[in-house]
């Protein structure tokens, strides 16, 4: 079981060595990354299927939580641990030039990070690991080395500095008042030192200090300039893995520690705002790859708003959307990568690449929610559970997703109107709507798994609303990592 | 000293201070390179609120020696912690300097406004769109067309 450690310490290990290997072998040097991924997959994986007893906690260094740090394991870390560990495979910057030894060490340096992020159960680690993986996401952005590039990680870094001062802030606030970092312990002191007004306001400096990477509403200006200026396989991997494992820790804090309702409408309220401004952005936005951008903002801001609804099927539906939301982007941003230019220059493209067209109508179908694909399914999720609340403001975040749906459909069938017109375009070169062959390929690959879980939608349904269970239930997670003997006190 | 105001609450109040400086200074300042220095300030009164998260007046450093009687000590989780940050802090300063340097030498300055003007007409010109007016025109179409050149001089250039 300990050897769940290695997924995040063989991709460290290897983001250092890399450069060495590089230069000694450059054959072994460019297998080395895929083969630890790929070894990571199988790893998780194989937890997945032979039969273990979840959740599980493994204490690092021999010291037992709460004195040590633990590695907390159940059904919702093991998926996005996998998903981290497969994205970085499916990701990874295959293409080579002069510094493929660099991206690839930053790149296996993002996927330990965000490993971690899935995995660790004290909160100060996931400090650490944030931080790791938004110096790797600098790095990997100003590798493709356009002066724009520069100035937008600039702003991302300056923006995200602010998040971790402010994160860093939240986090001695909760330590002067509980003396502990690790959540199973502060989930158990939680109910008598950290519910009134201190506590709220940690809450609230770490939520924005962790949503600069979850593209919560007021800290999301990097967005668009990030993803504009970043090589698509990396604007699919943060926009699609990055910015859940934010959510994940959000939605462990939500649950374990901050389980109160005015957290609750904190980040309802900011994810309505996210949507609005969001998709009324990507509509206007003119060039494919802001408009993925902000739309990414709008998708993340529903998936705020199913963060704040209280019980086991709003987590479903957060699940859903997440997953949803993950395999469409990640397909749309390789798609933006022939077409990632003006939306002008897509008129006609379906004659050059119909497999792409073919693709590109399929994800914003499922976005859109056209019954029988996936995204059907988890917005008609999200639907029923927001006309059930009884309060005003849920009702709110309802007509705003039905808004935001009518402006997605007018936005992403515009293009796919464009992409089969038959009128010529004569000003345009042709090489623009060329897609790379890897590209479409991985977007494919996206394509299929979409496809794939529209057959198998029962059985998807099934397995998200255990792990939503498991999820919900706080009691589980402090049981898990401090077995209670009776009378014992802590 | 003034009753009810303690050496302890004055350095709460400073480490406030200087992440409300700091978080003001980044988005207040015209120059790039002033956001790095505010953001290290905002550091440090975050790093200072970490100490005193675990500090105690009357307690030793925490090192664990043969005596007859264990003084309290400090708690000394903290200590590292901000040993954790300010390492991370100091990295990222470093990377954030040397991201200016490439700047500056693309795009001739450091001034905020005209990077960013410069970054959107890269982004935009790279696309292949017509950019947006600056953001620092006004919204909306004109009352009237501009007068031409020429026209304008005549009438003593106030148009």
């Amino acid at each position: 079981m300990n050897n769940l450690v290695l997924t995040i310490a063989l991709p460290l290990l290897g983001a250092f060595l890399l450069p060495v290997v590089m230069r000694l072998s450059q054959a072994l040097g460019l297998w080395l990354g895929p083969i630890i991924l790929g070894y990571g997959c199988w790893l998780l994986g194989n937890l997945w299927f032979n039969d273990i007893t979840l959740p599980l906690s493994i204490a690092l260094g021999g010291f037992d939580a709460p004195y040590g740090i633990n590695l907390y394991l159940d059904s919702l870390a093991l998926l996005f641990a996998f998903a981290v560990q497969l994205l970085g495979l499916i990701c990874w910057p295959y293409v080579l030039n002069q510094d493929t030894a660099r991206r690839q060490a930053l790149m296996l340096l993002l996927v330990a990070a965000s490993t971690g992020l899935a995995l660790s159960g004290d909160l100060f680690n996931l400090y650490v690991f944030y931080e790791l993986a938004a110096v790797a996401t600098f790095g990997l952005v100003v590798a493709s080395t356009t002066s724009a590039a520069y100035a937008a990680t600039f702003r991302y870094l300056i923006l995200s500095g602010i998040g971790s001062v402010l994160t860093l802030l939240g986090i001695a606030l909760i330590y002067s008042q509980t003396g502990t970092l690790n959540l199973a312990h502060l989930a158990q002191l939680a109910p008598e030192l950290l519910h009134d007004r201190l506590g709220l306001t940690a809450y609230l400096l770490i939520l924005i200090g962790i949503g600069v990477k979850a593209e919560l509403f007021p800290v999301n200006a990097w967005v668009p300039e990030i993803y504009a200026t970043a090589s698509s396989r990396l604007s699919g991997f943060l926009a699609g893995l990055l910015s859940k494992l934010a959510l994940l820790i959000i939605l462990r804090l939500l649950v374990l520690i901050f389980d109160q309702p005015e957290a609750v409408q904190i980040i309802l309220i900011l994810g309505i705002l996210g949507v609005i401004s969001g998709e009324f952005a990507a509509w206007r936005a003119k060039d494919m790859r802001r408009m993925l951008g902000f739309s990414s903002i709008g998708q993340l801001g529903i998936i705020f708003i199913a963060l704040s609804l209280p019980d086991e099927r709003g987590l479903l539906a957060l699940l859903a959307l997440s997953l949803h939301h993950l395999v469409i982007k990640t397909g749309l941003f390789m798609l933006a990568d022939g077409w990632g230019g003006s939306l002008e220059r897509l008129t006609g493209a379906a004659k050059r690449s119909p497999v792409g067209a073919a693709l590109f109508t399929l994800f914003a179908l499922s976005l859109v929610g056209v019954p029988p694909l996936p995204g059907f399914w988890a917005k008609f999720t999200l639907i029923t559970e927001l006309a059930a609340q009884s309060e005003p403001l849920y009702l709110i975040g309802l007509l705003v997703f039905l808004l935001a749906t009518v402006i997605e459909t007018s936005y992403l069938f515009r293009i796919v109107a464009k992409l089969y017109s038959s009128a010529e375009t004569t000003t345009e070169q042709p090489e623009y709507q060329h897609l790379p062959g890897l590209s479409l390929a991985t977007a494919s690959l996206f394509g299929i798994t979409l496809l794939a879980a529209t057959v198998l939608i029962a059985p998807i349904g099934d397995g998200l609303q255990a792990i939503a269970a498991e999820a919900k239930n706080a009691e589980l997670y402090i049981q898990t990592v401090i077995p209670v003997t009776p009378g014992g006190q802590l | 000293m003034i009753p009810g105001v303690t050496l302890e609450l004055i350095l709460y109040v400073t480490a406030l201070g200087l992440v409300i400086i700091g978080l003001a200074g980044v988005v207040l300042s015209s120059h790039l390179f002033r956001m790095v220095l505010a953001l290290v300030i905002a550091e440090a009164g975050a790093n200072l609120m970490l100490v005193l998260s675990g500090y105690r007046w009357d307690a030793v450093a925490p090192i664990l020696m043969q005596r007859a009687e264990q003084p309290a000590m400090v708690d000394p989780v903290p200590q590292a912690m901000v040993l954790t940050a300010i390492v991370i802090g100091v990295g990222i300063q470093a990377l954030a300097v040397s991201i200016l340097i490439r700047i500056r030498q693309r795009y001739g300055n450091l001034k905020r406004r005209e990077v960013a003007e410069k970054m959107d007409a890269e982004i935009a010109a790279s696309a292949g769109i017509r950019r947006d007016i600056s953001q620092d025109a006004p919204l909306g179409e004109r009352p009237l067309s501009p007068l031409p050149a020429h026209t304008a001089e005549s009438r003593g250039g106030d148009a």
